[in-house]
């Protein structure tokens, strides 16, 4: 087991007022999980996420990390986030530098990792260039080789296809599945947050749906489709219209 | 001569679509089926079609035979096989040739956005830069230094 989430819940005070945004979850992740968590917008599902990741703390229950208490620093966490994060003043090769300072010294080191990583995203040739110049198909394809350069065990991704247009979202969703099916590559596990049905559908052996807020699992489903999936498959659009009649 | 303004990953996100319909499709569903319209695709059919990936016939896209080999590769091999059909776009070509005629193989943008302004007539001459960089960067053929302002040659692996 890698991830265990026991007892999670999530309130937030304002104004006197008291909001629950999570409510007793529990799930554990195990190896080779590519988990989607779907449900209505403000389900707390990436609240959920970034309690996962250790960037926020619940306020009761705990997120178990291999049996110890999840840290925010954990090197063998890593995030991809929707809109980038990257820093502009620093260029493709830089910005996933930056990601392996804390636990490697030498810059030959580093060099050779992120070196790594660019081409197995297919950024090479975009390594001396700035955020700015890029697409955003390229930006987030950085967003996938800064998180994966740390070979983290677990990799988390809060709605990485959302801001990018329709046709690059599709093509970096075949690509990342197609580092997800390399056995050398990292990571052991996915936990993936997205609003997209079809799009859980088509990446996760695994799926969590979220009630409305409070956000409660409602379900917890297998996805049992064969790879490469087909979206024009009816055994795929049986699977979405399932997820869909279980989001209330 | 007009240049698609799609990027290559919006190109290739296109035919992995036809791809999931069999290989052919009609350009108005797939559209639809992305939630676009018809007008937002077709730089990107324009595109995979100048690069040998598809072709159109009677308002369908079909993929060609190097269509079917980029999307079978894996990502290291699809950028081989988009460096030899971008080589081969003749506006791409002819800035290779200028720039290797050049003697230290770079070119201020100005001279650049010139050169390409006489192949393509528009008044949005630096989204069209923007494009032809995204490919030839892709392809390893043509990189930018946005400091300097120059393109330049990238060197054969």
């Amino acid at each position: 087991m890698l991830v265990e989430i026991k007892n999670v819940s999530k309130a937030y005070e304002t104004n006197g007022n008291r909001i629950q945004a999570l409510e007793n979850i529990n799930f554990s992740v195990e190896d080779n999980d590519f988990i989607c968590i779907v449900g209505p917008s403000g389900c707390g599902k990436s609240t959920l996420l970034r309690i996962i990741v250790g960037l926020e703390k619940p306020t009761s229950g705990e997120v178990l990390f291999k049996g110890e208490v999840i840290a925010p620093d954990n090197p063998k966490v890593s995030m991809v986030f929707q809109n980038f994060a990257l820093f502009p003043w620093l260029t493709v090769k830089e910005n996933i530098e930056l990601a392996l300072a804390p636990m490697i010294a030498g810059e030959k080191e580093k060099d050779k990792i992120a070196c790594k990583y660019v081409r197995a995203v297919g950024l090479d040739g975009f390594e001396r260039v700035y955020p700015r110049e890029l697409s955003g198909g390229m930006k987030q394809r950085v967003g996938f080789a800064r998180a994966l350069a740390v070979e983290p065990v677990l990799l988390c991704m809060d709605e990485p296809f959302s801001s990018l247009d329709a046709l690059t979202s599709q093509n970096l969703k075949d690509e990342l599945l197609m580092l997800w099916a390399d056995k050398n590559m990292p990571p052991d596990a996915v936990i993936m947050v997205t609003h997209n049905v079809e799009e859980a559908v088509y990446m996760a052996n695994r799926i969590i749906i979220l009630s409305p807020r409070p956000g409660k699992i409602v379900a917890d489903l297998k996805i049992e489709l064969d790879r490469p999936r087909n979206r024009k498959d009816p055994e795929f659009y049986r699977w979405v219209d399932k997820v869909y009649s279980l989001i209330v | 001569m007009n240049f698609p303004k799609a990027t290559i990953s919006e190109i290739t996100g296109l035919l992995e679509a036809v791809n999931d319909s069999g290989g052919i499709e009609d350009a108005a569903r797939l559209a639809a089926d992305f939630d676009l319209e018809l007008d937002e695709i077709l730089p990107s059919i324009d595109g995979a079609e100048l690069l040998g990936f598809a072709v159109v016939k009677d308002g369908n896209i079909e993929l060609t035979k190097n269509g079917q080999e980029l999307l079978e590769a894996g990502i290291r091999e699809r950028k081989n096989i988009i460096r030899d059909k971008v080589a081969g776009v003749e506006l791409i070509k002819e800035l290779r040739k200028k720039l290797l005629e050049s003697g230290e193989r770079r070119m201020k943008k100005e001279e650049a956005l010139k050169f390409i302004q006489k192949s393509i007539s528009t008044t949005d001459i630096d989204s069209y830069f923007r494009i032809i960089i995204n490919w030839t960067r892709h392809a390893g053929l043509i990189g930018y230094n946005s400091d300097a302002e120059e393109i330049c040659l990238m060197a054969e692996k």
